[in-house]
């Protein structure tokens, strides 16, 4: 790696290397702890009795069939759980947001197909689906809002608000941008619509919960953060004597589906209250295709003005989104508008973004949820540069930021520092051998092949420790009197590999073995808040923590050394297991002495010293820590049929110095791979009645590993302000992978004079583009 | 996604089978491999009071030549077919086709008399059974019969068995022996059902088309033939055939449907040019030779 000499970690022997993942051979040898391996004596499993219907008013509910078949132990509706009252709270949007009232389970009408009605709790799942099925709700039927452009005209989505917008953004009035349009050299224009995506995390969500006793409410969820259902559950219920623990072990997968609990989690809680059993549910994919959170669901409108000289003058965008019906927050998407100018000097800037409600499944966050900033940009810079006439990295060089523009101020107030647009680009452009493939191609289109290159290049907010639950983590490290070393950190992992990334920092603070760490994230009991995955922020600021954490634990160790030795403290170091004082070979002593002497022979220890061997730190990291990208695919596009074949795909980044440049990969793979999804395979849709039309994976097209790539990685590593020089790269895959992509595929079809702005690029969809259909 | 309560019978013999499904008429479903049934319990669109398994019965399985066709037993699971010698020589587009349904893992469990007993309009084996005339043989309490191919598939997946009747076995009539067999399809990954799917098979003496064979999947609400365009071949030769026109005529005699996947235009667009490209690849590539 290229880890910078200032990264404050003496003697790195994990750090920086490709440290086989700790929890890889449990979880692929299917010793995983999900939730789903709970069980609990006297455990009952819910099913949700969920509308068939996209809107309308519930007439009546008929429970008693299903109350009385055998197995059954329960019916609920939203009048038993009103016992308990639970409020659902958003996580995202503002104070003028538009947030209807949500509950657990529809009251007086249903909002989108899916929407729960009642849950039916029963000995077995079978039998709870069997009594599910008793249940008979005489539903009014009304038109469904369904689209965006229903939400804007159609009837009102929930009768507690007086609108179907949940926020308008936008910056002032600029009354001189027409003029700088007008006067440009090249206007460029486009309206580049993403269709709705699911997160299929392969673990469903599911939770299990069990009051204990009457004060403690112990639920096992799967979760992106244990601390943080444990705080919405108390929000939410708002009960003074319930304490909530929450154990999240193995998760497979989230990708901000997961950052909050929703309707079901809440209503399975609301439930072991009133029967006092504990209560399973496990989401199926039915019901995590048609009934979970979703995202993406966009369009906006793009005009860019240019110089003569292709430099951008001002940008000008319009952006819509479908919120759904219960969306996880009321917010237009904000911080892709605040995100739109990216790494570019953009002089003048307008948005407007407004979010409306529909009587669909609600949004959530999805890995990079402003990621349309990123699309949007990048597909209309390279259609600038078909427009213009000039190469599209040459057109971002000349408007790219460079090193001697840090920091740059972006026109929406975001500061960006140590980031490398320039160098990625240019370290991409090296590898690809451009002209080679730009001959390849022209060869190809003599004889009748389509072959496009595209790139694109980003600069993603990372951390976001601005303010609000992002603002820090916690680690709290102890070595146990054997040796051992526990950490636990307020990091969570749905497969971010954090159980090995922290223990490389602590091993190599404390110079013992990896194997000798054990990373503790599953227990909100334990350590202290933190919101766990979210926003590209663990190594940042779960690492921040615990590299702080584990310095005060090597000081006191130094300290402890020092004392028995009789040696200066700067003299001490610490490495494999060892305590060493220089020049002095003799008088090496380990670890595990030095913890005998801090919780066994507490005599020994300096005068005043606390006893034990602890120590706590909870990091506030820098308000928003940078890193940044570029990538560059090629594809081959097949006219006969529409379909697109990727043949190569590059990756440059700069997360800073990579903990595990292993798992920074993975990280990347796996946005792209989603990112590959979004632009030609995947599609929630639904029909004019608002009913899901991609309900089972037959339908909802996830790509395999047929359909992509060998990834060619290439680093860069601009160490950030925060401890350790980390900058988070867990969503930026899926950030930069889709206009990439579509850049790809449009440069295919340049002969064509297609734009492929709506997206996915389906087979129909690429003929209809290049409009050689019959 | 759990199924709904249902009996389980376990079939050891054909009749026995048989008289399961009069017994449970209307009510009953067979469990050959399940690849398209189990999901369907799960989903609880399939709710069956009865579920025979046949999976045990003794030589329902099997490959076999006899008077000129191969015989392939019902519960033979395609990847035997994929991989038998005997289909391989005298069943090539079966073999072909093979390799497209489903994936190596489904294919373990996945039948013959399943994919056709289902008739799944965008499945690989009702089109290649449909393009080779094949002959689908049934046994009921009372009977055995032979159902030729073109009287076989009724609707989306509706058949001709009688509902007290089984699929025994395929038959696959032999072809002449330098045959041109055709298999291709569009799908959006490998594994998926096609969104245009075509199976055919030629024979050319002297230079000139003397019997055709052409089926689609994907295209319409069954497999569909396009027999106008097999009669239209009939006499043509190889070598200066307007396949275009050959292609245009092929695809009137389908009736693709629209769906999120690909809508019926996309389906006639594609399926005339795979049609045309690949026949006359087939073909050049025979003239090479």
């Amino acid at each position: 790696m290229n880890a910078p000499a200032d990264v404050p970690l003496a003697a790195a022997r994990f750090t920086g290397e490709r440290v086989p993942r700790k929890e890889d051979r449990r979880l692929l040898t299917g010793h995983g702890a999900y939730v789903d391996d709970v069980t609990m004596a006297g455990m009952v499993h819910g099913m949700f009795v969920r509308s068939p219907i996209a809107r309308g008013r519930i007439v009546a509910i008929d429970v008693e069939a299903a109350r009385a078949l055998p197995g059954v132990r329960a019916v609920y509706t939203a009048a038993d759980l009103d016992r308990h009252p639970a409020k659902l709270t958003g996580l995202y949007g503002s104070a003028e947001s538009k947030f209807p009232d949500i509950w657990p389970l529809a009251k007086e009408d249903v909002r989108h197909v899916g929407d729960p009605v009642a849950i039916v709790l029963a000995d077995d799942r079978y039998v709870a689906e069997d009594g599910a099925a008793l249940v008979v709700v005489e539903y009014d039927d009304a038109d469904a809002v369904v689209t965006i452009d229903d939400a804007a005209t159609g009837a009102i989505v929930h009768p507690d608000l007086d609108t179907n917008v949940a926020l308008m953004i936008a910056t002032p009035e600029d009354p001189g941008l027409e003029a700088v349009f007008a006067g440009a050299a090249h206007v460029v224009t486009g309206t580049i619509t993403h269709q709705r995506q699911a997160h299929v995390p392969m673990e469903t969500r599911g939770i299990v919960a069990a009051l204990q006793g009457s004060g403690e409410m112990l639920i096992h969820a799967s979760c992106q953060s244990p601390h943080m259902v444990a705080r919405y559950m108390d929000l939410a219920f708002a009960m003074p004597d319930l304490h909530f623990r929450v154990i999240a072990k193995d998760v497979g997968g989230a990708f901000g589906l997961k950052v909050q609990p929703w309707r079901e989690e809440v209503a399975i809680v609301a439930a072991a209250l009133l029967i006092g059993r504990p209560v399973k549910w496990i989401e199926d994919r039915l019901e995590n295709l048609t009934a979970s959170n979703q995202a993406r669901e966009q369009d906006v409108t793009v005009r860019l003005a240019f110089d003569a000289d292709a430099t951008l003058l001002a940008a000008d965008i319009d952006y819509r989104c479908n919120l759904g019906a219960y969306p996880h927050g009321a917010d237009p998407n904000s911080l892709a508008m605040v995100m739109f100018p990216g790494p570019y000097k953009l002089p003048r800037y307008k948005f407007r973004a407004q979010g409306f409600y529909s009587n669909t499944a609600g949004q959530a966050a999805y890995r990079g949820p402003w990621a349309m900033e990123s699309l949007a940009r990048e597909t209309l810079l390279e259609k600038a540069a078909r427009q213009i006439g000039i190469d599209a990295v040459e057109l971002r060089r000349r408007n790219l930021i460079t090193a001697a523009d840090q920091p740059h101020t972006m026109l929406t107030g975001f500061v960006i520092d140590r980031v490398t647009p320039r160098e990625t680009l240019d370290k991409l452009v090296a590898h690809l051998d451009t002209p080679a493939f730009r001959a390849e191609q022209a060869a190809a289109r003599a004889a009748g092949r389509y072959l496009g290159l595209g790139f694109a290049v980003y600069v993603e907010p990372t951390t976001m420790a601005f303010g609000g639950i992002l603002s820090s983590d916690v680690a709290d490290i102890r070595i146990e009197p054997t040796g051992k070393v526990t950490l636990t950190v307020s990091t969570h992992s749905q497969g971010h590999g954090t159980e090995t990334t922290m223990a490389q920092l602590v091993a190599d603070t404390l110079g013992v073995d990896i194997e000798d760490v054990s990373v503790m994230e599953d227990d909100s009991s334990r350590g202290g808040f933190g919101p766990g995955a979210g926003g590209s922020r663990q190594a940042v600021s779960g690492g921040g923590a615990t590299l702080i954490a584990s310095g005060k634990l090597a000081d006191k160790i130094r300290a402890i050394a020092a004392h028995v030795l009789n040696a200066s403290p700067d003299t001490i170091s610490l490495a494999g297991g060892k305590v060493l004082v220089a020049g002095v070979a003799e008088m090496t002593t380990t670890v595990k002495e030095i913890a005998e002497i801090a919780y066994y022979q507490t005599e020994r220890l300096p005068e005043g010293m606390e006893a034990g061997l602890e120590a706590r730190h909870r990091y506030r990291p820098p308000p928003v820590v940078y890193s940044n990208a570029a990538h560059a695919c090629t594809v081959e596009v097949d006219v006969e049929t529409g379909m697109v074949k990727i043949l190569r795909w590059v990756t440059c980044e700069d997360c800073g110095p990579m903990i595990n440049p292993a798992v920074v990969e993975g990280q990347i793979a796996g946005g792209v791979v989603q990112g590959i999804g979004g632009v030609l395979y995947e599609q929630i849709s639904y029909d004019a009645r608002g009913n899901p039309t991609a309900v089972t994976f037959k339908d909802y097209l996830i790509p395999t590993a047929h359909d992509v790539p060998e990834l060619e990685f290439l680093h860069i590593a601009t160490p950030s302000a925060s401890e350790g020089g980390f900058k988070g790269v867990g969503e930026g895959g899926a950030i930069v992978g889709p206009p990439t992509l579509v850049n790809a595929i449009a440069d295919a079809l340049a002969p064509f004079g297609a734009d492929c702005l709506t997206l996915p690029l389906s087979p129909p969809r690429v003929l209809a583009e290049i409009g050689t259909r019959d | 996604m759990k199924a709904a309560p249902f009996d389980y019978v376990v079939a050891d013999s054909v009749e026995g089978a048989v008289e399961a499904l009069a017994d449970h008429a209307g009510d009953a479903a067979l469990l050959a491999g399940g690849q398209t049934l189990v999901p369907l319990l799960a989903l609880r669109m399939a709710m069956p009071g009865v579920l025979i398994d046949i999976n045990r019965i003794d030589g329902l399985a099997g490959i076999a030549r006899s008077g000129g066709a191969t015989r392939i037993g019902a519960t033979t699971r395609q990847n035997t077919i994929l991989h038998d010698p005997l289909v391989a020589r005298h069943v090539p587009a079966l073999a072909r086709a093979t390799g497209f349904v489903g994936h190596h893992q489904t294919r373990n469990r996945g039948t013959i008399g399943g994919s056709l007993g289902l008739a799944e309009p965008a499945a690989e084996y009702p089109a290649t059974a449909l393009a080779l005339g094949a002959r689908i043989e049934a046994r009921s309490p009372s009977a055995t019969r032979e159902i030729a191919i073109e009287d076989y598939f009724l609707g989306p997946y509706t058949t001709a068995l009688d509902m007290d009747e089984m699929i025994t076995a395929a038959i696959f009539p032999d072809w002449p022996e330098d045959t041109i067999h055709i298999v291709h399809e569009v799908a959006r990954r490998p594994g998926d059902f096609a969104l245009v799917g075509l199976v055919a098979a030629f024979a050319v003496e002297g230079g000139v088309f003397t019997r055709a064979g052409i089926g689609w999947f994907g295209m319409g609400p069954t497999p569909m033939k396009s027999a106008r365009a097999e009669a239209a071949l009939i006499g043509q030769p190889a070598a200066t055939v307007d396949l275009a026109g050959i292609a245009r005529l092929a695809i009137e005699d389908t009736d693709p449907m629209s769906d999120i996947h690909a809508d019926a235009a996309y389906r006639r667009t594609v399926g005339a040019r795979i049609f045309e490209r690949i026949v006359g690849d087939a073909i050049g590539q025979r003239k090479a030779a």
